[in-house]
């Protein structure tokens, strides 16, 4: 019961001064997360700030949905589905066409896979500009300018890179031992993807996905040119209202939140896979 | 498809002739289907005041013909990065579109609207009483292509003059407001910052707000437009005015000014946060108009004169049919409609829009009353600078590679204002971008 | 690999070929088409306001030749390396330390790992209208309580020396948990021994983490520096929103170049131009970070 002297008590000095740090760093991430997101908060409440308020003056303030209500007319609900149907659009092509290629250079050395590697860094390099304006003359000349299939299209530039590059890793660090059993029995190549590595990577494959639709869901630049009326988009939708609306803050802070929440709901469901930092996938070569 | 144009067409033409759809406010014919019914036309422009307004009567329009119209105003760089692009591409996305003032060169220029004489001859289409000659000679020639054609009707006369949100302010000091460069650090420098209130402000494009100081000081853009485009950016008087106008917004304007566009100038004056401006007459009457909170204290006057004399900038914007439209006949309807005496009056009568482009409408009694403000009579400004325009200074303006010589600009008195280079250095390295570019345009110096 | 006849690794192989070529045919579709539409523009002097320009090979290096040797071209590469060093920089270093000060395998740790997410998947757009609030000095809080000392200081973004250090802060504060989650990561693979040892050996906390952990995590440090140098190259809705390329051109960097050339005044053939030179500079940079001990992207 009593603790022995001496040795005793020095370790209980460093475990005191390990425990007085940790609670130090716990308290400084705290301090430090809550700095960094402070200006998001500051979106927030500016979204429910009465309009005429004085904007920076005072935190307290009667909140009201005046904002967001404002925004229900108009073309912002319309831009709003825009963007959900051209993101999901792509994601769900780009996974289609996407991890059946990755899986077949995750499991099969083809001479050109290096090739293929470098060929999918070098797109990641190129501004959007870059792209654009053959995109924007190929579409005026089929009729894809502001429609939604022309933005899917575009997409698959920087999400089919995406997805082949992120499950070609995932699909690596699955031991290929249970699907060589199958080969050894005859099983055939898709066969056995269907069965045995699809569902195995199924959470990578969901993850990637999610990380697709972030991505489209956030393009701006392909938007702003490609697109007019019909297919806008949220995020080019709010710099259009931003201008128009006189500059009122509360609405352009509420359309910003509105925008943001799809992409914050998502994440949360992606975190961990985000956060153990296999995004780039370059740990894992 | 040509079929379904040509009995389009011809109804359009039929009801047209019955002159109903020229005159607003009368009943269709009893009986008849609506005359556009099916059509949609789609309809831009930069997010002015004008079209703002227009906006809540095109319901009407759409009541009486049956069209459906798609109407979309994005900001002035959008509208017209968009609209350039449509253009170029002969696009059929767009039926009425604003042909803007520094466009004018390449977009009628290049044919990419198309001419509107035939429609405004043809008795059909176009009733003698909407009298296409009652629009401001000054505001139609700017959109008169090569040939002589019209091609735009224009919507605005938008004339540069002085607005003060806060007359009160400058009458405490015991000052009127500037008629001249002269006077204009002195009653800058008595009311700057009373009352919290900086007190001076212009948009940021530059390239429009400083050439009326510019000419005022004896200089110009290029030397003798339309012929001869060499730029003159660099002469003494170019200099001198660079240096005066940047002045009054490095010492005058509140903190961050540089990053003021139209719509942020529009929205400080209405709400009394700073005092005077040089701008458009649509921007600074809305301080007169229900929404701003200084009806009261606003003021207003002619923009001032410089040494070489009085040179306010007038632009003109207006409605245009493109090239590539399938639906022309009724996009001629829509035209006919908007800029009809009659709704001009309403909307003059009702929301107090008053930089009208009809002499018919200028010239009224009510026009003259309704626009005088706390004691200013803008009518008179009004009228004074449009036939002041007519004198041809605005000629710079209408050239094709013009914009990239308002980039120019836009850039030197930033770069002045911000203390990052002299008004000689700036000024001297807009001339030889300038040249530059023009040069690159094609253009022989 | 499978073991079989040689017969069964031919179907092998053309089975896998089967899977990856729909992927090769779309992305050589997307990808190299406007590749090679783009460089042969770029030797054109295409505009549509000239029809017919797009055809006209007669002075196949004439936009090369404005790029490089008149224009603003060069400027707005050095800005653009300006913007890079700056931006990228401080995302390494606040990547790093935040990374080490949240390596612990707590649950709190964990939670606060969630958090710093966000300003990375936020919409790029909401980013910029975030920072311009923050950045006028009229609505921002940042600004009213500096007021609140009687301070006064003038708007960052119209300043011609702040503007673009302005510009880098936004970009840093969006970017740097990218770099901080990659370091991390490669902190918790660190293996004990190499901790433990230098711990036993009296080390401090400096020397532990230059000469025990920033060996380690350099491989993946390198890649994110590559990542976020590439991705600092295509900045565009901070410097849309927040100065327009200005006060002047002093953060008209050389993607916001090419964009106003191309979108502002049609030059068509000269953004191509550009945009090529821009591509090639940067897998130029990357040859270079990857001789220098990056970990090499493929299995070369």
């Amino acid at each position: 019961m009593m603790r022995k002297p001496a040795v005793a008590s020095g370790a209980g000095r460093r475990a005191r001064r390990r425990r007085v740090r940790r609670g130090l760093a716990q308290g400084g991430a705290a301090v430090l997360l809550l700095a960094v997101l402070a200006p998001v908060l500051w979106l927030v409440l500016m979204s429910f700030r009465p309009s005429g308020a004085t904007l920076a003056a005072t935190l307290a303030f009667t909140p009201t949905l005046a904002n967001y209500r404002a925004l229900a007319g108009g073309g912002f609900p319309a831009s709003f589905a825009n963007s959900l149907m051209a993101s999901t659009g792509s994601t769900v092509l780009s996974l289609l066409i996407g991890v059946p290629a990755a899986y077949a250079l995750a499991r099969h050395r083809f001479r050109a896979r290096g090739r293929i590697a470098m060929w999918i860094l070098v797109t990641r390099m190129a501004p959007p500009v870059a792209f654009t304006i053959p995109f924007f003359l190929v579409f005026s000349d089929l009729g894809l300018i502001d429609t939604v299939p022309g933005l899917i299209i575009v997409y698959l530039t920087f999400n089919l890179a995406l997805v082949i590059w992120t499950m070609r890793g995932f699909f690596a660090s699955i031991p290929a031992s249970l699907e060589e059993a199958a080969w050894i029995d005859g099983a055939g190549v898709w066969s056995t993807f269907r069965r045995i590595a699809l569902p195995l990577a199924a959470p990578g494959v969901a993850a990637t996905g999610i990380l697709c639709f972030i991505m489209s869901w956030n393009d701006f630049f392909f938007a702003l040119i490609l697109t007019r009326t019909n297919a806008m988009t949220a995020p080019v939708a709010i710099v259009n209202f931003m201008q128009y609306a006189g500059w009122e803050w509360g609405k352009i802070a509420a359309a910003g939140v509105l925008v943001l929440l799809p992409v914050l709901a998502f994440t949360f469901f992606v975190r961990s896979y985000l956060v153990s930092g296999g995004m780039a996938g370059g740990l894992k070569e | 498809m040509r079929g379904t144009i040509r009995r389009r067409q011809v109804l359009a033409a039929g009801t047209t002739a019955a002159g109903l759809l020229a005159l607003p406010g009368k009943a269709p014919a009893a009986g008849g289907a609506k005359p556009l019914s099916g059509v949609t036309l789609n309809i831009s422009c930069w997010s002015a005041p004008y079209p703002l307004l227009l906006a809540k009567y095109i319901p009407e329009f759409e009541a009486e013909t049956g069209a459906r119209v798609i109407y979309t105003t994005p900001s002035f760089p959008i509208y017209n990065q968009r609209m350039g692009l449509a253009l170029a591409t002969k696009s059929d996305a767009y039926d009425v579109v604003n042909v803007t003032f520094i466009f004018i060169g390449q977009w009628v220029g290049a044919g990419w609207v198309m001419p509107l004489d035939p429609f405004i001859a043809d008795p059909a289409r176009t009733p003698a009483s909407w009298d296409a000659k009652d629009f401001f000679p000054g505001t139609t020639t700017a959109f008169r292509n090569a040939q002589g054609q019209l091609c735009a009707i224009p919507w605005i006369a938008d004339v540069m003059m002085g607005g003060a949100s806060r007359y009160d302010l400058i009458r405490k000091a015991g000052l009127g407001l500037p008629d001249t460069f002269a006077e204009m650090p002195k009653m800058l420098a008595a009311v700057n910052g009373k009352d919290g209130v900086p007190g001076f402000l212009t948009e940021n494009h530059y390239g429009w707000t400083f050439p009326g100081y510019l000419q005022g000081f004896g200089g110009n853009i290029f030397r003798n437009p339309p012929h001869d485009l060499m730029p003159v950016l660099d002469t003494p008087a170019a200099v001198e005015a660079a240096g005066f106008f940047s002045d009054l917004l490095r010492k005058y304007a509140p903190r961050g000014a540089l990053s003021y566009t139209y719509d942020e100038v529009v929205a400080a004056l209405k709400s009394g946060k700073v005092n005077y401006a040089t701008e458009n007459e649509a921007f600074v009457t809305q301080m007169a108009q229900p929404g701003s909170t200084v009806t009261e204290t606003c003021g207003f006057s002619l923009f001032p004169a410089g040494p070489a004399g009085r040179f306010p900038q007038v632009a003109t914007h207006g409605w245009g049919i493109p090239a590539g439209s399938r639906n022309k006949d009724a996009a001629w309807q829509f035209i006919t409609w908007a800029m009809s005496q009659k709704l001009l009056l309403r909307m003059f009568r009702e929301h107090g829009w008053s930089s009208v482009t009809r002499r018919s409408i200028v010239e009224l009694p009510e026009f003259r009353s309704k626009l005088t403000f706390n004691g200013f009579d803008v009518a008179k400004m009004y009228l004074d600078t449009v036939e002041l325009a007519a004198k041809g200074y605005m000629a710079y303006r209408t050239v094709p590679p013009y914009p990239q010589v308002d980039r120019q600009i836009d850039i030197a008195i930033q770069g002045i204002v911000s203390g990052e280079k002299t008004a000689q250095q700036a000024m001297a390295a807009a001339q030889r971008n300038s040249i530059a570019q023009l040069r690159r345009a094609g253009v022989k110096l | 690999m499978a073991a079989g006849s040689t017969a069964w690794s031919i179907e092998q192989r053309r089975a896998f070929t089967v899977g990856l070529v729909p992927a090769l045919v779309v992305l050589a579709v997307v990808t190299l088409g406007p590749a090679i539409y783009l460089v042969v523009t770029s030797l054109t002097p295409l505009t549509p306001i000239h029809p017919g320009s797009g055809l006209d090979f007669s002075t196949p290096f004439a936009n090369y030749r404005q790029a490089l040797f008149t224009g603003s071209f060069d400027h707005s590469v050095w800005l653009q390396c300006e913007l890079s060093a700056i931006t990228v920089g401080l995302q390494t270093l606040l990547g790093v330390a935040v990374a080490l000060l949240l390596n612990s395998e707590s649950g709190f740790m964990r939670a606060v790992r969630t958090g710093f997410l966000v300003p990375m998947v936020l919409p790029p757009i909401v980013v910029a209208i975030i920072w311009k609030i923050l950045y006028t000095p009229d609505v921002s809080p940042v600004y009213a309580m500096l007021g609140a000392f009687g301070l006064r200081p003038g708007a960052l973004i119209t300043s011609p020396v702040w503007a673009l250090p302005a510009i880098a802060l936004a970009d840093t504060w969006e970017w740097f948990p990218f770099t901080m989650l990659m370091v991390l990561a490669a902190l918790q693979m660190m293996p004990n021994e190499p901790i433990e040892a230098a711990r036993i050996d009296g080390a401090s906390a400096w020397q532990m983490f230059w000469y025990v952990r920033l060996p380690f995590i350099r491989p993946a440090l390198m890649v994110a520096v590559l990542f976020r140098l590439i991705d600092s190259i295509k900045a565009f809705p901070l410097i849309y929103v927040l100065t327009n390329g200005g006060p002047g051109q002093v953060t008209e960097v050389t993607n916001y170049y090419a964009f106003i050339q191309t979108f502002n005044f049609a030059y068509w053939g000269y953004g191509a131009a550009i945009a090529t030179l821009m591509v090639a500079g940067v897998f130029a940079l990357s040859l270079l970070l990857a001789r220098l001990g990056a970990v090499a992207p493929d299995d070369a």
